[in-house]
């Protein structure tokens, strides 16, 4: 199995499991396939808020089939390669439902790479590699001493640090005999220095010995600067801090705009247009930008109209201060409103259920007829029209 | 002196408390409109305007890059049109440096700023400040100002009956000025009695929120007759940033307004301003700054601004006959206002306030708390 900057695909679907959220996978039963290339395929089924993954030749029935290679795939879960790229570059290819497949980017945690296991005698090599730099010399004013360190089993054996004109030097054996020596079992010594036990403990227990001049052993503490192991993440000195920010607004809408969302209420879209160059502004605007006039001359357009572009939007953009979200995904579309020609197009949302039966339109080829869709309650806001839907 | 840029129309509306029936498009639009008007200038792109430049604040009109709001109503569709974020008296300063380098003959200047629409304006002006170390103190423009104020009254001998007496002249002042928000005026009594906002400052001292736009039509000195009998040319114009923390400046020294007006003056060849300047407009967004802005700007004393005031400094030297910002501008334009009251005194079309004569004037900006960023124009007949 290839390795891609140190993680193997399968590491990517064997910690499936784990990084699963329901809560992300809630209405969602289905199968999807995933192809990677010269690595095999695979077979998740969410079903129930549940999920299993296994690999399998047969993937039958899969609503959607990532087809991607290796290095891509690895890349795109850890964040080494951009996602959105990979796919619009062709490195990632769904076949099947491109929006069922973008359900499950919903259903796992981020994964992160699984953590090295370090034996004690990495630990004990780390600890000794470091004693010399960990010396204190400032609590060794005329300490003129040696530590011997008589570390037993598998991952043991014998050093001495020698203490003399604060310097500290170190001895890969012990010999005659040390100011102090300790005796321990290496993985115990190990336990130790990393905190997980302690040390009057393990004499008590009789499963380590200080030998010579005991007071010594109990400033070990001075002597030596704290061990941490040099491949531990350095402290978290780096602060996130999440503000939001909010200033409540009021805002006039003065006789232009108010005109416009009043007609909402009314059902209506009724706007202004140029009297230059009759360019219909929607929505209704105070001056035409193009030609400097004041856009005085007042019409009701639509509200039927044709799609003229269009756009499926994967992602729910919450509002952050009321956490608010769409359904995903989503329309998005401009519509060219009965009674509007070139440019003059009106923004709005698409019904969900209908975004795959539409299509846009040009000058030439009329898009697809819609109709808006008004909401219960009318306010004179955006939101009078739900959305557009197909004019049936 | 190098060539030089006239100032060749300006437009404004009424400052107001709450146009509560306008949007800021509309209130700029008149504004264009009378700039239109009054220079009959077009936007030919080889002989009309090819750069505007607008004034307006993010938080104020809740959206990112402002100017997207206003494109449209000043006419700068299909051509260059760059925000100034500041104080609105950069701006000037902008369109002046556009015109020198050579690269427009003409410029638009225009801002807005429609203070009704926040909520809170402390809340806005908190925005100013440091996220993590500051905001969440509550420090703002109004608070940031008491520190200055409480130390510089102490400097200069300045009471609590002398901030009494600049706001009353400036709301009496102000009611002839027909572009002055209306303010009711009041007397010392009424001032030393009103609420404190921030121990020295009370709620008189401090400028009403205010909504407010404005034109300029700019022109280089070759071309300046295509669009007016009445220039009024920028002589000298001179800006300095003090540091943002508070606590690396010393709040009563008027560094940054020193450096601004020695620069100014240098350009415009001022040596004695007391003499050579017939009127003065300073931006006192808050009633103890206008002692020591014209302290800053060397008509008053060092040190001694509440002498000053005692001995009729600020009639003496016409300082805000218009009633000054203290008496209501949005503070983002406090500058441009300043500018352009010192623009209608040198056409000699100031009405009841008019300085006989008026040859040479001073228009001063201050924004950020406690006067941090300053910028000094000399404006000449």
């Amino acid at each position: 199995m290839a390795e891609y900057w140190g993680i193997k695909v399968e590491d990517i679907f064997n910690t499936m499991k784990e990084r699963f959220r329901p809560e992300g996978a809630k209405d969602v039963s289905a199968s999807f396939g995933y192809d990677i290339k010269g690595e095999g395929t695979w077979r998740l089924t969410v079903r129930n808020n549940t999920m299993n993954i296994e690999k399998t030749d047969d993937l039958a029935g899969c609503a959607a089939i990532m087809v991607a290679d290796g290095e891509t795939f690895v890349g795109v879960n850890t964040g080494k390669v951009d996602g959105a790229g990979a796919f619009t570059s062709g490195k990632v290819k769904v076949e099947g439902s491109l929006s069922d497949f973008g359900k499950t980017a919903k259903m796992f945690r981020k994964f992160s790479p699984p953590k090295k296991e370090y034996t004690d005698k990495d630990y004990i090599q780390d600890m000794f590699g470091t004693i010399v730099s960990r010396f204190q010399p400032q609590n060794c004013e005329g300490l003129d001493a040696s530590i011997g360190y008589d570390l037993r089993g598998e991952a043991g054996g014998q050093w001495t640090a020698v203490i003399k004109d604060g310097t500290c030097a170190l001895k890969n054996t012990i010999e005659g005999k040390p100011t102090v020596r300790l005796e321990v079992a290496a993985s115990d010594w190990v336990r130790v220095m990393m905190g997980k036990i302690d040390a009057m403990s393990l004499l008590a227990e009789g499963k380590a010995a200080i030998v010579g001049d005991t007071s010594l052993a109990l400033k070990l503490g001075q002597i030596f600067a704290k061990y941490t192991p040099t491949w531990a993440a350095p402290e978290q000195e780096l602060i996130m801090l999440k503000r939001t920010i909010s200033v409540n607004q009021k805002f006039s809408t003065g006789p232009v705009m108010g005109k416009f969302l009043n007609s909402l209420k009314e059902k209506k879209i009724y706007t202004n247009k140029c009297p230059k160059c009759g360019r219909v502004h929607l929505p209704a605007r105070e001056v035409c930008a193009e030609c400097r006039v004041p856009a005085t001359e007042w019409i009701t357009v639509g509200p039927k109209g044709q799609v003229r572009y269009m756009e499926y939007v994967y992602y729910a953009s919450p509002d952050p201060l009321t956490g608010e979200t769409r359904e995903t995904p989503y329309g998005m579309g401009n519509i060219l409103l009965d009674g509007c020609t070139g440019n003059d197009t009106f923004a709005h949302l698409i019904r969900r259920d209908q975004i795959d039966r539409i299509k846009g339109g040009n000058n030439e080829v009329s898009g697809t007829r819609v109709r808006p869709v008004w909401n219960e309650t009318l306010t004179g806001s955006i939101h009078d029209i739900k959305y557009f839907e197909i004019d049936e | 002196m190098g060539k030089r840029v006239a100032v060749c129309a300006v437009a404004q509306i009424k400052n107001d408390p709450n146009y509560w029936h306008l949007r800021f498009q509309n209130m700029l639009h008149e504004c264009f409109e009378s700039i239109m008007e009054q220079t009959k200038v077009t936007f030919d792109m080889e002989k009309g305007i090819r750069t505007v430049i607008t004034c307006s604040d993010d938080v104020f009109d809740a959206r990112t890059i402002s100017n997207n709001g206003v494109t449209d109503v000043v006419g700068a569709q299909f051509r260059g049109e760059e925000k100034m974020a500041q104080e609105s008296i950069n701006g000037l300063g902008y369109a002046m440096a556009s015109i020198l380098s050579g690269h427009d003959d003409v410029v638009l200047f225009m801002g807005h700023c429609k203070e009704s629409q926040g909520e809170s304006k402390k809340m806005v002006t908190n925005l100013a400040y440091d996220p993590f170390y500051c905001r969440p103190l509550g420090l703002d423009f109004v608070s940031a100002d008491a520190l200055q104020a409480r130390a510089y009254m102490r400097k200069s001998g300045v009471t609590d009956t002398h901030l009494a007496k600049v706001v009353v002249r400036s709301r009496k002042n102000a009611r002839k000025n027909p572009y002055a928000r209306e303010c009711a005026l009041v007397d010392e009594q009424d001032v030393m009695s009103s609420p404190m906002l921030a121990d020295p400052m009370r709620e008189m001292h401090y400028y009403p929120d205010t909504d407010w736009a404005f034109g300029m039509l700019l022109c280089c000195e070759e071309r300046v007759k295509e669009f007016t009998k009445k220039p009024v040319w920028i002589s000298g114009y001179g800006s300095c940033m003090d540091s943002y923390f508070l606590g690396d400046r010393d709040l009563t020294s008027n560094f940054s307004l020193k450096n601004a007006a020695k620069r100014a003056y240098e350009k415009a060849g001022i040596k004695d301003p007391r003499k050579e300047i017939n009127l003065f407009e300073l931006s006192d967004h808050a009633a103890y700054q206008l002692p020591m802005w014209a302290e800053g700007v060397g008509i008053a004393d060092e040190g001694k601004g509440g002498a000053w005031i005692d001995e009729g400094g600020m009639e003496k030297y016409n300082v805000n006959l218009s009633g000054g910002q203290l008496n209501g501008n949005p503070l983002l334009l406090g500058g441009a206002a300043r500018a352009i009251e010192c623009v209608l005194q040198l056409r000699g079309e100031a009405g009841d306030r008019q300085v006989k004569g008026a040859k040479k004037a001073l228009a001063q900006a201050a924004y950020g708390g406690a006067g941090q960023h300053q910028a000094v124009v000399i404006l000449e007949a």
